[in-house]
């Protein structure tokens, strides 16, 4: 049989391309997921990394809302590792409608989600960085996910049930036979290396680049692609989401995530080229900061960490030829009756909440082109790492008396925590003070994780996510993988590399601590350590 | 309290200058937050070309050797870089091609150290390497807790087991005529790196770490003895919070810790650094000086203070509080007869001392001449120190 055969292919490696090919891999179909970069690299990572209840939606999209609510219930079975049970607040502060608050809830439990109106003292106490002039809140089953965790899981629950995958390859055409698509050229973006895939069915899980990737196979799928810009402050100011109470806007959900919190977002229209390089305005920096702060005032005077943007991939539907009528809804699309294009599928819309029901709908359509009949079991198994219900429960299971960090590692990695080497007192140190990321979880991620980059390595662990931005734990962790990886002039551009993809978020908000941080940061690296 | 001058701000160009004034005879004070950029200095006084004789002077009566010699350094990257006055412990060559074989040691579990960089670096230029790990069961304690094997921690444990790494070398070195070893000796004992090189028979070269700096803390400990040694007083862990403006005259400054004692002087010397050291402040709307409000000069709009691209030169590294020329600070568009400015709070609006050390060092001497000037123009009398007992 011919290595390069699969029966499916899957492109982009983000939550929508990870879902999809766990699902397609449990039911024993045979597949190859391709991405142009590192995993969750697109939208995926670039969100507020919000467990929308669906609250949200209820008014205006209650479909939308019904999907979040029943894919938040499912994801809290099956990948509690990724995700904190926060809950969430809808307030309403003076300047809105106080009247606007019953169409809410009531929109809501249309819904099936369980949406509360509590009494605003008792909300301040619930949530005490709470904006305290609201006048009124309503308790919504909201939470926070690690997106980069959840991609991660899914990618390796389908390596375990035989997947392949190759990162940092590119798909450059589709190899193709009259109406039909048999596969896929590509090339890898380090190596240079050209190889060609087959497979029967190609799902095209790219996201915004769906759209090119669409384009390559001859056929149009129409999409916009909307930034959102977003915030992330240096400490984790909420303990609950906090939302308005009010239509969906700018700015006005603030997210807790592990040590920090997130402000969003915006929405944007902007050209197709930009979507490789979004950058935040200062115009959103102060949209982002003046509304948050209505939120929780406490913003105002936190430590702004990072500005960043991800680009939603819209979709126009198909009976619109001018594009105004945007759905956020799933869009799954067969080529074959759609544009007489066979062997090709484009999943997208939706949104990170939905993800693993555009993997079923998508899976669905593969094994209908397959003639597969086996049914969907994402909703119900567990994903790795999600076998115990708590962290605490994990590391206490692994260690007899866990360590501060050794329960963070056990946060970040669930049940696999247990695969990080401590026999020896070494693996303990700490590379990553401000994360708590130790040398034996920096190397377990490098042996199993296919890591190439810091910036991989990053998305793995979060390495240089804390308060120093990279500062000390760089170069050590770029030490250890020049040791793996037996290189240490490409660790050398590597570390310039993520010191400027690091810089990337933290100039447009350039003043106060961070700058304090950026100068030394520059200062050492240049002058000191001589990079 | 009434001083001859008072001096805001602990680092090498406070410092320096408290050294050279109470040198010259004055009763100073230094009021120092306790941190400064010399915890991360690399140990070479960059932008000085030709070392002023008055600085060298001061440094070697302070027990801080320094050599000059034009040629390049190794650097923790394993790269190189030109030189040229360092401190006694970092090697200055002629060329990158450093010796024949080296020896690289690191200690086990530490991670501050880059020793496969370094190896890497060498090889580039000829260098056989070998990297080899050693471990001290005084090291173990510091191996328990994830993050104490840290420079300081480990040149503390340095201090007194020096020699068993020195044996360790001896038993491990073969052929090799250069032997690499982190910058992690002589904190207290300043005669440690002296001795490692004088029991190795090799070239023994420290190379740098990650921060903070053990020559740089030493240097910082050594010259603060000897400024007080010389009667200076140190007011350790305070900082300056407001002036009182009297006639574009300082008359006194207020300090966190002593509250309502003001601080008097006939001079005052504003050296608190740039951003990490909060000599100046920003937020988004502007950068300042916030002990006395001074003028900075900066550029309005935000977004020309940064290059997009990391490694390069940073706008906002370049502004600083504007002065008259003879390093008077300037507030208001006035400048303020006693109230000199100096070190990295300057800036690049002093091109002529330079950057970085050179800068903190030149413009330091500088300030220093003209307060003498005046005060013997003026025939002041010196003021007794009331902090010295």
């Amino acid at each position: 049989m011919n290595p390069n055969e699969f029966d499916v292919i899957i492109i982009g490696g983000g939550i929508t391309g990870a879902g999809t090919q766990r699902d397609c891999a449990m039911r024993g179909i045979r597949t190859l997921l391709i991405e142009r970069s590192d995993i969750a690299t697109g939208a995926t990572g670039r969100n507020h990394g919000l467990l929308h209840s669906g609250a949200r939606y209820a008014v205006n999209d209650p479909e939308s809302a019904r999907e979040c609510i029943e894919e938040n219930m499912i994801l809290r079975q099956i990948a509690s590792h990724c995700i904190d049970e926060t809950d969430g607040l809808f307030i309403t502060l003076p300047e809105d409608d106080l009247g606007y608050q019953q169409t809410f809830v009531d929109a809501c439990r249309q819904a099936g989600i369980n949406a509360e109106i509590i009494d605003p003292d008792l909300a301040r106490r619930l949530e005490p960085s709470v904006n305290p002039d609201l006048i009124g809140a309503v308790r919504v089953p909201d939470g926070s996910v690690d997106p980069f965790r959840l991609c991660a899981a899914n990618m390796l629950d389908a390596k375990i049930h035989g997947g392949q995958v190759r990162l940092h390859t590119e798909v450059t055409g589709f190899i193709r036979e009259g109406d039909t698509i048999r596969g896929v050229h590509t090339r890898n973006r380090l190596t240079g290396e050209q190889a060609d895939y087959y497979a029967p069915v190609v799902v095209n899980a790219g996201g915004i680049w769906g759209h090119h990737i669409a384009e390559l196979a001859g056929v149009n799928v129409g999409m916009y692609p909307a930034k959102g810009a977003l915030l992330i402050f240096a400490h984790r100011v909420n303990n609950m989401v906090i939302n308005r109470c009010r239509k969906p806007s700018n700015a006005d959900i603030l997210v807790p995530g592990d040590t920090v919190c997130v402000i969003g977002t915006t929405s944007t229209r902007i050209p197709f080229e930009e979507c490789d390089n979004v950058a935040v305005t200062p115009d959103e920096v102060t949209l982002l900061i003046t509304e948050g702060a209505k939120l929780s005032p406490a913003l105002e005077s936190t430590r702004i960490l990072r500005a960043y943007a991800g680009v939603r991939p819209l979709v126009s539907a198909d009976d619109d030829p001018t594009g105004r009528n945007i759905s956020r809804g799933i869009v799954c699309l067969d080529h074959e009756s759609r544009d007489g294009l066979k062997g090709l599928i484009t999943i997208t819309g939706g949104k990170l909440m939905t993800y693993r029901l555009m993997a079923e709908i998508a899976t669905d359509a593969v094994c209908r082109k397959l003639g597969i009949d086996k049914r969907c079991e994402t909703a119900v198994t567990p994903l790795p790492g999600s076998e115990e219900k708590s962290y605490e429960a994990v590391a206490q299971k692994i260690w007899e008396s866990p360590s501060t960090a050794q329960k963070a590692a056990a946060a970040r990695m669930g049940t696999r925590a247990s695969r990080i080497r401590t026999s020896d007192r070494h693996d303990e140190a700490l590379i990553c003070e401000c994360e708590e990321v130790s040398v034996g979880e920096i190397n377990a991620a490098i042996d199993r994780l296919e890591v190439t980059s810091l910036t991989d390595l990053r998305r793995r662990t979060r390495v240089g996510m804390g308060t120093c931005q990279g500062g000390f734990c760089t170069c050590r962790a770029a030490a250890l993988l020049a040791k793996a990886h037996g290189s240490v002039e490409k660790e050398r551009a590597d570390i310039a590399a993520f010191l400027q993809e690091r810089w990337k978020g933290n100039f447009p908000i350039g003043w106060g601590d961070t700058l304090r941080e950026a100068e030394y940061t520059q200062w050492v690296y240049k002058h000191v350590l001589g990079l | 309290m009434k001083f001859d001058t008072v001096i805001i701000g602990g680092g090498l160009a406070g410092l320096t200058a408290g050294l050279s004034l109470q040198k010259a005879g004055q009763n100073t004070a230094i009021i120092s937050t306790g941190q400064s950029a010399l915890h991360f200095f690399s140990g070479t006084f960059e932008s000085i070309e030709e070392p002023p004789q008055q600085m060298q002077r001061l440094f070697e009566e302070a027990g801080i050797r320094l050599h000059y010699e034009r040629g390049v350094r190794l650097m923790p990257l394993g790269t190189f870089r030109e030189s040229a006055l360092s401190l006694e412990d970092i090697d200055i060559f002629p060329t990158p091609k450093i010796g024949r074989k080296a020896l690289i040691i690191n200690f086990m579990g530490y991670h501050d150290f880059f020793s496969s960089f370094l190896a890497e670096g060498l090889q580039k230029q000829g260098l056989e390497c070998r990297v080899r790990f050693i471990n001290l069961p005084e090291l173990e304690k510091l191996q328990l807790s994830p993050s104490e094997m840290r420079s300081v921690q480990i040149a503390r444990a340095m201090d007194r087991v020096w020699e068993k790494v020195v044996q360790e070398i001896r038993m491990l070195l073969k052929d090799e005529d250069v032997v690499v070893l982190p910058q992690v000796f002589g904190l207290q004992d300043t005669s440690v790196p002296g001795r490692i090189r004088q029991g190795v028979p090799a070239r023994v070269v420290f190379a740098g770490t990650l921060p903070p700096s053990v020559p740089g803390i030493r240097t910082q400990m050594l010259l603060k003895k000897r400024y007080q040694l010389l009667g200076g007083s140190i007011l350790m862990g305070d900082e300056a919070v407001k002036a009182h403006i009297y006639e574009n005259r300082i008359h006194s400054i207020v300090t966190r810790n002593l509250d309502s004692h003001y601080l008097e002087a006939s001079h005052f010397i504003l050296a608190t650094g740039g951003y990490f050291s909060k000599g100046l402040v920003s937020n988004p709307f502007q950068i300042y000086e916030p002990v006395f409000g001074l003028d900075v000069e900066y550029a309005e709009d935000r977004n020309t203070w940064y290059n997009p691209a990391f490694a390069e030169d940073q706008p906002y590294m370049g502004y600083g509080v504007k002065t008259d020329g003879k390093l008077h600070a300037v507030k208001d568009g006035q400048p303020i007869d006693n109230l000199f400015v100096v070190g990295s709070i300057l800036g690049k609006t002093q091109p002529q001392f330079g950057s970085a050390a050179g800068l903190a060092v030149r413009s330091a001497l500088a300030a220093v001449d003209e307060i003498l000037r005046c005060t013997q123009n003026d025939g002041e009398e010196s003021a007794s120190n009331p902090l010295s007992f």
